[in-house]
């Protein structure tokens, strides 16, 4: 399974597909799923449901403050820190606001460990269920169907697959995202990081090391 | 990050792959916020969306969820919404 998977072209109103290499003959044709976006926001608008600036901020909000960069900070202030490390352990929400990380699907958020016995890996079997407020949204091969069922079915392969060979003592823990709970992966400090401190730390921190499906 | 240029990548990917799925993410917060419902409303109907098309692109899914929760909440009749989608084909953006 490869980690990124690209997006298929959509099929534009006369029903060409994008990939033909042409499209010469329109300049960039809305696709079905754009026109029916649009088509929403309107009527949302129409109604007074939602209003351009609010989605307009979200977006914003979502691609240039809100991810992984917040997670690497909770995990480098856990590394230094062994009080935070046992608050981020004891009650993650709570510790993450202390950073002043929160929102949406941060609401109960739950930390866990690895050790040198033991690995986690985060998934939602069901759908994307991630911890936006540390992570931002989740990549595409998260919300990937062959992600969702492998990781839970075979997680040493897929693990290996994707990068991440862990020998057969370690115990691999994998969490499903239950209706509520989001969960962050406090990956171990990699060795050799003695001298440095915490902005430098943050910056080992990997995404994918805080879904488990890599190390710092 | 720097600079209007620089697009949002984390890890190497975007954040969103187009602009319409950043749209139909702030329209879901949006709606599900001025609903009062919990956000479990709208995950309940992606997650029925992913299980009846599995291999649909996940931002697809996305929006047919959002627009499941818009009709069974009764903010719009599904002919509001073809119609909705007719303007919009006939003007566009």
């Amino acid at each position: 399974m490869t980690k990124r998977r690209d997006p298929k072209p959509g099929k534009d109103r006369h029903g060409h597909d994008h990939d033909d290499g042409g499209g010469g003959h329109h300049p960039a044709p809305e696709t079905e799923v754009e026109i029916r976006a649009r088509a929403l926001e309107g009527l949302l608008r129409e109604k007074g449901l939602i209003d351009e600036s609010f989605i307009d901020s979200v977006v914003s909000a979502y691609e240039n403050d809100i991810g992984p960069m917040n997670g690497a900070r909770v995990v480098a202030r856990a590394w230094v820190d062994r009080e935070y490390r046992k608050r981020l352990l004891a009650d993650a929400t709570a510790a993450v606001a202390e950073l002043g990380f929160g929102g949406p699907q941060g609401e109960h958020l739950v930390a866990v460990e690895n050790t040198p016995t033991v690995h986690n890996v985060v998934v939602c079997t069901l759908c994307s269920c991630y911890p936006w407020p540390v992570l931002g949204l989740p990549p595409t091969w998260y919300k990937s169907a062959a992600y969702r069922s492998r990781v839970v079915r075979e997680p040493r392969a897929l693990l290996r697959e994707m990068g991440l060979p862990l020998p057969d003592d370690v115990e691999i823990r994998v969490w499903d995202s239950s209706a509520e709970i989001r969960y962050l992966v406090l990956p171990e400090r990699p060795a050799g990081s003695d001298g440095l401190g915490e902005e430098d730390l943050a910056k080992l921190v990997t995404r994918d090391a805080m879904i488990g499906t890599a190390r710092p | 990050m720097a600079g209007p240029a620089a697009l949002p990548r984390r890890n190497g990917e975007l954040v969103f792959e187009a602009p319409w799925q950043g749209r139909a993410f702030g329209m879901a917060l949006g709606v599900v916020q001025r609903l009062g419902l919990p956000w479990r409303a709208f995950q309940d109907e992606l997650i029925a969306e992913i299980a009846a098309r599995p291999d649909a692109p996940y931002y697809d899914c996305w929006l047919a969820a959002l627009e499941r929760l818009v009709v069974e909440r009764r903010v719009a009749s599904e002919p509001e919404l073809a119609a909705a989608r007719r303007r919009a084909e006939d003007e566009p953006a």
